[in-house]
């Protein structure tokens, strides 16, 4: 028996190479630990970490966990499993050393025991010669039984086959029974080969025994035949320890049993050969390549570990058979310790694995959970690590850089509400100065627009009160515009105190000087005429800018607060803005005054110039009336039939008596256009009506001229609406105007009513207009060549008032004309016209 | 039966012109050189036609219209207001008055007689 190493030796890999039954235990002991690993190590240590409040951190403390305990437990279980490997190859080879040793042994013993009986018998035969006599063989015989107990009997046979003599213990001697033996084998074989062994066989049913045959020297030589009592080996292998349950054993060349401690089963001549060791050995006898397992059965099926020697000469096999169960009781004990030592080292390892990680994973959280808090702006946050390593020097780090980022946030946070503060001042002046600006163009009220600003300045300034003064060019003295936040009581004394430009108070110097003049303490101020009242009234401090426009003195703009103190540059800036503000709005309403005051000047000069041309073209054309109707009754025969000359006079009466009625006429209009008087009386039309009441008054002046007056008028004209009287009016200027500058050719008017517009064109074959002239046509005042006035007639009105009545119509009127060739006047009216704004 | 026409004229030289051509035409004339003479002759003389001068001293054209208008025996006489060129919107303040036609100044005495026969056909 060999002491189990104590090692810390485990493995389930080895288990297959292991009996089954053996090693069954292993993955229960596996999986109850499997079992322990996951269900305490796992949900209750993690549990009672509690790291599970941060998923992050729960997992790398996982990590670090599994990692910690894959590296000791695998380190342990790959240790312990070639230990178990080598320890349990090594034990096994050296217990089956031990068995094949003590077999060895014991079959020395047995061969020896075998070849001392075979030399005594060797010695017996050969030491007579073949005829020496019974008598002296007898006694040999008889020596030999006393020195070899195990032999019981010895007989002797002649070469004959002839049993010569036997001794026996337990019979009579038989001496020259002659009894043939010449066929048995104990003769025979031990003739053919010197020397022969029985099989074993039993005596009484009980003792095993076997026949050895020894050939004596020469030819003639007999055989001595000994029983040699077999108790021997049993005692021999009876006596054997092998382990407690283990068993030594004999078997001859046929697998039968020889020898067993149960001597039962050799006298029931128990046939081995079922056994695959003994069967195998026996034929490794004749074939030396076999192997014999050294893992079996025994005869009752039991897993046995084995191991054999050979007897040589006999062709015995002593075997040594240990169950295997106790050959594996030290490797089993072994392997439990090793798996407690494991169980033990792997428990370990958890703890240490999770005590480690929560070592290294609790700092890394306490990181991770306070940079995010720092990070989520909990910038008092300090992250508490107390490890003396990287960690701690990152948590440092991160404490040290929370501090900063919360010192710069802290003058951050300041700037920013410095410049917000700024910037919300900045947007309230602008405001209020835009406020002022809107103030001074919308409305002309002065007093509303400087109480506006001085109400603002005073807000913006921080003043509790305010004055804006005016100032007088001619008495030199102040008086107050616009007030804000003052007692009557103080603006009447500034009513009466009548503030000079020559005062020494501040409103006269800073207008005096040009420049602001501020008083930080009107306590301490040398005296000066509204002192008094100010300070009575608990102003303190104030703020005065003079008001100029182009370094003309227009005022005075100041604020006054109940606080002693001077004040901001920013607040003078403003302050001197919101003055230039008011001096801008004063000189508006003065220039506004002026302009309204000129605008009226004028109205009433133009109205005058209206009525006066109104009745000057009134008392102008009732004389005229009356020359023109006592011409045309004179014509027409009614104060007497009269002279041909005389008619001749009277024709040329009337016709410079129209042309100046014409004249006063053109200019009446033209007057009034300018005027913006002329408005048109607005009524349904028909431009055919007019068309031909412009003929009706032309035709005779074109036949005068034998020039045909060519009409063309659209059938479907809509009825228009416009001022009928003008419209004709144009249109008589137009076709009077073509018959008067044309000679030879015709006169075409053309009217059509394309997209809702009246087109009018007034065609002639006249001289036509040069292009140089075609813009000036339509002024007033002129006509195309001076000389043609005198030889044409007309005004030179007629146009310019045309174009101004088309265009009071919405409607245009332009000419197209080629030199030469004549000229087309065309006039475009909308259908529905309104009157249009007065066209100057 | 000779037709009468009033005339209401603050001007002589017009109603002389007037004068002339109108008897020459055959109408019986009455003269009247303001308004309310005017209407106080249209309703003493009830003319066949009233030729009515806007511009008058006392009542204007326009007012005398209005109250021949406004008379029931009177707003049947045909009344042609003679106004100046010079204003516009005279033409439509004459309708407004109730004139009946309108012949502006300086009027060509050949075209007021038209005008005159329109209302008053003279026979022969």
């Amino acid at each position: 028996m060999i002491a189990p190493r104590t090692r810390m030796e485990a493995t389930t890999s080895a288990a297959s190479t292991l009996g089954r039954s053996a090693w069954r235990k292993v993955p229960i002991l596996a999986a109850s630990f499997r079992q322990c690993w996951s269900e305490v190590a796992w949900s209750n240590l993690l549990n009672k970490i509690r790291l599970t409040r941060s998923r992050r951190a729960g997992g790398l403390f996982r990590k670090y966990a599994t990692l910690l305990v894959a590296l000791v437990g695998g380190s342990l279980i790959i240790n312990a499993t070639i230990e178990m490997y080598y320890s349990y190859g090594e034990n096994r080879h050296a217990l089956i050393a031990v068995q094949r040793e003590k077999a060895q042994g014991a079959a020395a013993v047995i061969e020896q025991f075998v070849k001392e009986i075979e030399g005594q018998v060797g010695w017996a035969t050969g030491f007579l010669p073949a005829g020496s006599g019974l008598e002296q063989r007898r006694f040999d015989f008889l020596r030999l039984l006393r020195q070899a107990p195990a032999i019981t009997e010895v007989s002797y046979i002649d070469s004959d086959g002839r049993e010569q003599i036997r001794v026996s213990r337990l019979a009579m001697d038989t001496l020259a029974s002659g009894a043939d033996m010449s066929q048995e084998p104990k003769f025979v074989e031990a003739k053919a080969k010197k020397r022969y062994l029985s099989p074993v066989y039993f005596r009484k049913e009980s003792e095993p025994y076997l026949t050895l045959s020894i050939t004596g020297a020469g030819r003639s030589a007999g055989v001595t035949v000994a029983e040699v009592n077999l108790k021997f080996i049993w005692d021999v292998i009876s006596r054997m320890q092998v382990g407690k349950a283990g068993s030594a054993y004999v078997v001859d060349e046929r697998g039968l049993l020889i020898a067993h401690p149960d001597i039962g089963m050799v006298l029931r001549k128990t046939d081995l050969n079922q056994l695959p060791h003994v069967a195998l050995a026996l034929k490794k006898l004749r074939d030396a390549s076999l192997d014999v397992p050294a893992i079996s059965r025994d005869h009752a099926g039991h897993e046995v570990l084995t191991a054999y020697a050979s007897i040589g000469s006999l062709n015995w096999l002593v075997f040594v058979d240990l169950p295997l169960i106790e050959a594996l009781q030290p490797i089993y004990d072994s392997l439990r310790r090793t798996i407690i030592v494991l169980a033990l080292g792997l428990a370990f390892a958890v703890l240490a694995g999770i005590w480690l990680a929560r070592r290294m994973a609790v700092p890394v959280r306490a990181l991770a959970e306070g940079a995010a808090r720092i990070g989520g702006g909990d910038l008092d946050h300090r992250i508490e690590v107390q490890s003396r390593d990287e960690v701690g020097t990152l948590a440092d780090s991160f404490n040290e850089m929370g501090g900063r980022l919360k010192e710069s946030y802290a003058t951050l946070e300041q700037k920013v509400t410095d410049r917000t503060y700024e910037l919300s001042q900045a947007l309230d002046q602008l405001r209020a100065l835009i406020e002022v600006s809107q103030a001074i163009n919308s409305t002309l009220e002065l007093r509303a627009v400087l109480a506006a600003i001085l109400a603002h300045a005073c807000r913006l300034a921080n003043a509790g009160g305010g004055a804006i003064y005016t100032f007088d060019d001619v008495t030199e003295e102040f008086s107050l515009a616009a007030t804000h936040g003052m007692s009557t009581e103080l603006i009447e004394a500034i009513r009466e105190a009548h503030p000079r430009l020559s005062d020494n108070g501040p409103i006269g110097q800073s207008t005096l000087t040009r420049s602001v003049i501020q008083i930080a303490d009107l306590a301490t101020e040398p005296a000066y005429p509204l002192r008094q009242a100010l300070l009575r009234a608990d102003v303190r401090a104030l703020l005065a800018v003079p008001l100029l426009r182009e370094e003309r003195i227009i005022g005075a703009f100041m604020v006054r607060r109940r606080q002693p103190g001077s004040f901001d540059q920013a607040v003078i800036e403003l302050m001197q803005s919101f003055a230039s503000q008011s001096a801008l709005a004063i000189q508006n309403a003065r220039l506004f005054q002026e302009i309204e005051e000129k605008s009226r000047q004028l109205e009433v000069a133009s109205q005058h110039k209206s009525q006066f041309l109104a009745n000057m073209s009134h008392e102008l054309r009732t004389p005229l009336n009356a020359v023109l109707g006592y011409a045309e009754l004179m014509q027409d025969g009614l104060y007497g039939e009269l002279a041909p000359e005389t008619k001749e006079v009277l024709v040329r009466i009337q016709g410079n008596g129209n042309h100046l009625l014409g004249l006063i006429n053109d200019v009446l209009d033209l007057s009034k256009i300018e005027a913006g008087q002329l408005t048109l009386s607005i009524d349904d039309y028909s431009v055919a009506n007019v068309v031909q009441t412009v003929v009706s008054a032309t035709e005779s002046l074109a036949a005068a001229k034998k020039l045909p007056l060519i009409v063309n008028v659209s059938d479907d004209l809509p009825i228009g609406q416009g001022d009928e009287r003008r419209i004709a009016q144009v249109l008589l200027n137009l076709v009077g105007n073509a018959i008067k500058f044309t000679d030879v050719g015709e006169v075409r008017i053309t009217v059509t009513a394309p997209n809702g517009v009246f087109a009018v064109a007034v065609a002639d074959t006249g001289p036509g207009i040069p292009d140089a002239e075609r813009g000036q046509i339509f002024q007033e005042f002129h006509q195309v060549d001076s000389s043609n006035t005198k030889k044409k007639g007309g005004t030179g009105l007629g146009l310019a008032i045309a174009k101004r009545i088309v265009e009071l119509h919405g409607g245009h009127l332009w000419v197209e004309s080629e030199l030469g060739k004549g000229s087309t006047f065309h006039l475009e009216l909308p259908i529905r016209a309104e009157q249009r704004g007065a066209v100057a | 039966m000779t037709k009468r026409i009033l005339v209401v004229e603050d001007q002589e030289d017009n109603r002389i012109i007037l004068r002339r051509l109108l008897s020459n035409a055959g109408y019986d004339l009455i003269e009247a050189v303001n308004g309310e003479d005017g209407v106080a002759l249209a309703l003493s003389t009830r003319p066949d036609l009233i030729l009515m001068d806007i511009q008058l001293p006392v009542m204007d054209g326009y007012e005398a219209t209005r109250r021949i208008k406004s008379n029931a025996e009177l707003k049947s006489i045909p009344v042609i207001a003679v106004t100046s060129y010079a204003l516009s919107g005279d033409e439509a303040k004459a309708r407004a008055a109730g004139c009946d036609a309108y012949v502006a100044k300086p009027f060509s005495p050949r075209q007021l007689l038209a005008k005159v026969r329109e209302y008053l056909p003279t026979e022969g």
